[in-house]
């Protein structure tokens, strides 16, 4: 099917769906905010049905001393603002958490429209309260992500309560966290403390009050997030669960795409077992012009007048590609991976202009290629045998990170070419690659800003698949854009790779035998010089 | 638009303070002896940064400030190994984005107050040192 073919059969996700449901409010109440924290008085108010208790992060975070908080951290508050549609349910449950900010402008209600696009659609959303934790803090996002699953909590404790209005309506097998900023990076952090026991000293088992949690997380979406600010005793989170990233080359706070690093350590092929998957998916969205605090409707924009794209077209990006990964994840309509397979699907309903990048990763998959066995020449990976030849293309593999930041844990190939026909090679053992078992062929590639590529064009070659005496031929702008680096805020370009997406069918209509299949090629053909950076090549669905 | 700029650092203090139950946990948790006081740093800034998600990460020579937290005048972070004092004394307070490129502040790690044997009673608490 053709991207023109499923976005016809598919309807906007980023409009309202038919499902009537009702704001409400819910809180610890009664808390005497100060003057200066008077946005926080609406929790002072919830609905009787939706009155919560107070939990401690002691453990886990002070309270910045900076802020008049009528509560300390051994008693913070659950509030929250929640979409409830009307019917009997079960529905499935979102919950958003925003990220660092002034404690004294409530960042809470920003995800609203959100949570009202999904509720619209039958699903539960909610927008969580964790305004206490802002401030010029650091590393407290171990403690975002404990009230994250506390909310998750409270969820169930009233989906278990006989009598409650959200007895028995709370799928507790279908949720999706989604994080913005430091919210983020923490729901990272909560996907993996969900699977957790004990966290240090803190037992999780609700003894002594935190836990125990062991939810049916369906996938964790990071909105612009940060990475690393907190490291488990373990070492860096890796995220668990599938998982989801959006984040805007106009962002002038996290202006390093640090939720790149979170992405790469998900689900990575793992080097003993490069056949095993652990069965999530991941997927990417680079918005070209989006910024960081437009994300949240309440924040005031970072950038300046005129840099980033208008707030309006950026909630449509984030309804649209946040809406499809809801409908696909907790509502079982799969058909919206499309929008995650390809931003292509969703071009009618993103703003007329949107310049996206966009990859996705399969749980079902067989790497022809994919960089991490070291910093040496490029090799075919186990257990796929064959080699690897180039003819006028500079290939190496390094360590730089490339979108900025933080070094970087994965390698990536830098291919360079100075005369149009340079070519990469790859000749397979077709016996040791099943490509006939999976639906697409992916290449995550990308270009720089170098010298030896034009700026502002986009950049170009072929793909040849080869099996016996068969080839076909795709130019590689025929499956996707590959973008001419959007210039950042501060700092260097980041360079975004597309997964370009080749589906094994048209390989068939072209006479090629994905059982028999031998070799596959990158023609630098179409433009006189070059440098694109690659990921990996697989075979997947 | 240039780089975010790190924060300016006016002074350092250290001031003995009384343990929290949250800290006599995290210390039995690691095995070590109930430490007599917890030692509070306050780094005072010449002007707090903007709240952002971004942050500028805090070492003492080079070994990360896991977690700071704001009070009135700046940053704040607890230490309850008196030998962190040992280990960095008059070495640099530092600030980096990303671990790589680091930014000296000129001003270097305080002296822990030395505690008397049984003196965290004497102790302010933590609450009212940050007052």
């Amino acid at each position: 099917m053709t991207v023109a073919q499923e976005t016809r059969e598919l309807r906007n996700p980023g409009l309202p769906g038919g499902e009537e449901f009702d704001t409400l409010i819910y809180g610890s109440p009664p808390l005497a905010y100060p003057a200066a924290l008077s946005q926080y008085v609406i929790y002072n108010a919830p609905d009787p049905a939706y009155i919560t208790g107070r939990i401690n992060v002691s453990a886990f975070a002070n309270l910045g001393a900076a802020t008049p908080w009528p509560f300390t951290n051994t008693n913070v508050p659950l509030n929250g603002h929640i979409c409830i549609p009307r019917g009997r349910g079960p529905f499935p449950l979102a919950v958003f958490a925003h990220g660092n900010h002034s404690p004294f402008e409530n960042s809470t209600p920003g995800y609203l429209y959100l949570c009202q696009l999904l509720a619209s659609h039958g699903i539960i959303a909610a927008t969580i309260d964790v305004n206490f934790l802002n401030g010029s803090n650091f590393g407290e996002n171990d403690a975002r992500a404990i009230v994250h699953l506390e909310h998750l909590k409270q969820f169930r404790n009233w989906n278990n309560t006989s009598g409650h209005p959200l007895h028995g309506k709370v799928d507790l097998n279908r949720i999706l966290i989604v994080g913005h900023s430091r919210g983020g990076e923490a729901v990272g952090h909560a996907s993996f403390f969900n699977r957790l026991a004990a966290i240090g000293p803190v037992v999780l088992d609700g003894s002594a009050g935190l836990g125990p949690y062991r939810f049916g997380l369906s996938a964790a979406a990071a909105i612009a997030p940060t990475d690393r600010q907190f490291v488990p005793a373990t070492g860096p989170t890796v995220v668990p669960d599938s998982y989801f990233i959006i984040h805007g080359s106009k962002d002038s706070d996290v202006f390093t795409f640090e939720g790149y690093h979170t992405y790469e350590r998900a689900h990575a092929v793992d080097l003993a077992n490069p056949t095993v998957s652990d069965g999530k998916f991941k997927a990417m969205l680079w918005v070209h012009k989006a910024n960081h605090n437009q994300f949240n409707s309440v924040w005031a924009p970072e950038t300046a007048p005129g840099v980033a794209m208008p707030r309006p077209s950026q909630e449509q990006i984030a309804k649209v590609h946040l809406g499809a990964l809801a409908l696909a994840v907790l509502l079982d309509r799969h058909e919206y991976f499309a929008v995650l397979h390809d931003h292509a699907v969703a071009t009618a309903w993103d703003p007329a202009g949107t310049e996206l990048v966009s990859q996705y990763q399969d749980p079902q998959r067989i790497f022809v290629q994919h960089n991490q066995e070291g910093l040496g020449p490029l090799v075919v990976s186990l257990p796929v045998q064959g080699t690897i030849a180039a003819d006028g293309v500079v290939a190496t593999r390094q360590l730089t990170a490339l979108v900025g930041g933080a070094a970087t844990t994965t390698i990536t190939a830098r291919l360079a070419w100075n005369a149009a026909g340079s070519r990469l090679l790859l000749q397979v053992d077709p016996a040791t690659l099943p490509a006939e078992r999976y639906k697409v062929l992916a290449l995550r590639v990308g270009q720089s800003n170098e010298a030896a590529n034009t700026a502002n064009r986009d950049q170009d070659f072929t793909l040849e698949v080869s099996s016996g005496s068969r080839t076909a031929v795709f130019p590689a702008s025929s499956l996707h854009r590959l973008l001419f680096p959007d210039p950042p805020p501060f700092g260097p370009a980041k360079i975004v790779m597309q997964t370009l997406r080749l589906p094994v069918a048209r390989l068939v209509e072209c006479g090629v035998d994905p059982s028999d299949l031998r070799a596959i090629a990158l023609v630098f053909d179409r433009r006189q010089t070059g440098v694109v950076y690659t990921g990996d090549l697989q075979f997947t669905n | 638009m240039p780089l975010p700029e790190p924060p300016k650092v006016a002074a350092v203090e250290v001031i003995a303070a009384q343990p929290t139950e949250t800290d006599r946990a995290a210390v039995a948790h690691m095995g070590a002896t109930e430490p007599k006081a917890v030692y509070v740093v306050k780094v005072k800034l010449k002007a707090k940064p903007p709240v952002t998600s971004m942050a500028w990460a805090l070492y003492v020579n080079d070994e990360l400030v896991s977690k700071y937290w704001e009070y009135a005048d700046g940053i704040y972070f607890t230490v309850s190994d008196p030998q962190f004092f040992t280990r960095h004394r008059g070495k640099q307070l530092r600030f980096s984005q990303n671990g790589t490129d680091f930014f000296d502040t000129g001003v270097k790690l305080a002296p822990a107050p030395s505690v008397v044997e049984n003196g965290a009673i004497g102790l302010p608490l933590q609450a009212d040192v940050l007052k």
